[in-house]
């Protein structure tokens, strides 16, 4: 070690801290999503892998069309069920096993504010989600590609005598309107916000719960109380009813508590062949980008003044 | 280099109280606390189980918040998140990644502490080497011994260049030979100017290490000051002798006997420690300590 090198660590040291850096809260971010790949949790392609393939083979003897949805509707939901695992379960393991285990002593100790903590942890869970939904997105896409030409192989060889390129053409546009399209990558980003907004309020929950088994059971809780909370905030405060201050207050802390989950849920729209809207997909951006960001302020509000 | 710096550590009157959960009473961990730290000092805070050492470590981290009373570490309140830009902290029985290598553990708490990737590098291989860690570079810490465990937490600790190191029983758990090493690292740091606290049920350690020493009960610090004033028998002088007789033992005896109001407490033999004894036996003084998991 030169003199040099020692006085390049050393001015590198003594730079200003920074009240947010990018930098630092990177590092934990890639260190959770280290954490959690070395957990072995991408074992769990295998299982999403039989569960698509296994969906084709139990199939085979519905119509295209069904077979087609059958097999979307069980990526999908897959998909889905991961992704909202890895968020919730993932969350609620490191946190609080960061503050059981002590490990948190060394990093906060370290001049690193509370909120980068934070902000990396549910970063890092959102990077394992991100990159488990593109690598289940692939494997989907291209059983769905193969499935799509093979069903229109088999379609064209039941056809009685030779088709015209025209009967091919019209088959092959049938069969691929159900098959690989675009709006398929909507209904993954979709799937990705849920899991987000699921990724945030175990923070959220993981911030003042005193195990990983409370954090999961009541994250668990609001999620599945997300689902349904349009539908009983409709029926408490119809539409049209709802004129008095203290009315929209409630319904307002209501959302804030328990995020309306179930607009998320645009896949079943898009298995059936319905288009998603660009401006939905807005709005559910942003409607995921205001709760990371409320559940994030909240964490941080929680977490500042925890004692460890 | 010390002469420029502010006192490393000022805690005035520090008060921790803790509320216990649906009870009317309420727990005192720190009971009006006060002590200074030098730069360049090695200060030992020890005490009994639940006197007060880690809440007092705690608060000085930032890990804690005072209930009264103020902490500063180099003049900065330790509130403040960037005091810990100056500290290096070895928790109690440390807990790392287990699924990080030693090498990436370095690497991580390095770019904590505002590191890039080249110094990053430098620095890990020149902490490893320190902590004689560096064949166990590329091991996970789930296969590491608790001794080995204890010196990457202090490599961690030293990973950015800290001012204060502060230890929390640091070779609690750790066999002689480790212990030993730990002890040297403090030497070393001591002759690097570095200021260092320590806490430690070990009390022969502490007086190998520590300038000076502060002795925490039920949450007051109750005795300070240097070491040596601290443990000498002020009424009391030893003379050690080599190779004398019994016929010299027998004349100083009498001699002894003649003057009025001297008492001759005790003669014999000078014990060696068990430690000392244990090294020389297992070879622990030279024995590498990287095999010991």
């Amino acid at each position: 070690m030169t003199v040099e090198n020692n006085k390049s660590i050393d001015n590198e040291l003594n730079s200003k801290f920074k009240l947010f850096s990018l930098s630092r809260v990177m590092a934990i971010a890639m260190n959770t999503f280290t954490q959690l790949v070395r957990m072995k949790v991408f074992y769990f392609l295998l299982i999403f892998s039989v569960l698509i393939i296994g969906a084709n083979v139990l199939f085979l003897n519905f119509t295209f069309e069904q077979e087609l949805k059958i097999l979307q509707d069980v990526s999908f939901g897959a998909m889905t069920l991961f992704a909202s695992i890895f968020s919730i379960v993932g969350t609620a393991l490191l946190i609080p096993k960061d503050i059981e285990d002590r490990t948190l002593y060394s990093i906060l100790t370290k001049p690193v504010p509370r909120f980068e903590y934070l902000v990396g942890k549910l970063l890092g869970i959102l990077f394992l989600v991100a990159v488990s939904l593109l690598l289940m997105s692939i494997l989907f896409f291209a059983v769905l590609f193969v499935r799509q030409h093979g069903i229109l192989a088999e379609e064209i060889n039941q056809m009685r005598g030779q088709p015209s390129q025209e009967q091919i053409s019209s088959l092959r546009e049938d069969i691929f309107a159900q098959g690989l399209r675009l709006e398929l990558i909507n209904g993954v980003v979709a799937v990705f916000l849920k899991a987000a907004v699921a990724a945030a309020i175990a923070l959220v929950v993981s911030t003042f719960a005193s195990s990983t088994l409370f954090t999961i059971i009541v994250s668990l809780v609001i999620y599945f109380i997300g689902h349904a909370q349009s539908m009983a905030l409709n029926y408490y405060f119809p539409e049209g009813d709802m004129h008095g201050a203290l009315q929209r207050f409630i319904a307002g802390i209501v959302a804030i508590i328990f995020p309306n989950l179930q607009i998320f849920n645009v896949v079943d729209g898009i298995v059936s062949g319905q288009s998603v809207p660009m401006s939905l997909m807005f709005r559910l951006t942003g409607l995921t980008g205001f709760y990371l960001f409320i559940y994030s302020f909240v964490s941080w509000v929680i977490f500042a003044k925890k004692e460890l | 280099m010390s002469k420029d710096l502010p006192t490393a550590v000022q805690i005035k009157n520090l008060t921790k109280i803790f509320p216990l959960p649906f009870r009317k009473e309420k727990v005192v961990a720190v009971d009006n606390l006060s002590l200074s730290v030098k730069p360049g000092e090695v200060y030992g805070l020890i005490g009994p189980n639940g006197s007060g050492k880690s809440t007092t470590m705690k608060v000085l981290l930032g890990l804690i918040s005072a209930t009264s009373g103020s902490s500063t570490v180099f003049g900065m309140s330790s509130t403040e998140t960037a005091s810990r830009g100056s500290v290096g902290f070895l928790p109690e029985n440390p807990y790392f990644y287990k699924y990080l290598t030693g090498a990436e553990t370095i690497a991580f708490y390095g770019k904590l502490c505002g590191l890039k990737r080249k110094a990053i590098k430098e620095r890990t291989s020149e902490l490893l080497n320190l902590v004689e860690l560096e064949g166990a570079r590329d091991r996970r810490l789930a296969g590491y011994s608790k001794g080995m465990l204890q010196r990457i937490g202090l490599a961690q600790a030293l990973v950015g260049r800290p001012k204060l190191v502060v230890l929390d029983e640091p070779t609690a758990g750790v066999d002689p030979a480790g212990s030993r090493k730990i002890r040297d690292l403090i030497m070393q740091l001591k002759e690097q100017g570095i200021t260092v606290i320590l806490s430690s049920h070990l009390l022969e350690q502490v007086q190998e290490v520590c300038d000076r020493v502060g002795i925490i009960f039920e949450g007051k610090l109750v005795r300070e000051g240097s070491l040596k004033k601290l443990i000498e028998i002020e009424d009391q002088t030893e003379i050690v002798l080599e190779n004398a007789g019994s016929d010299l033992l027998k004349k100083i005896s009498d001699l002894v006997n003649q003057e009025s109001g001297v008492n001759l407490v005790r003669s014999g033999r000078p014990r060696t420690t068990l430690e000392t004894l244990f090294l020389k036996e297992t070879g622990g003084d030279s024995k590498d300590a990287r095999n010991d998991s």
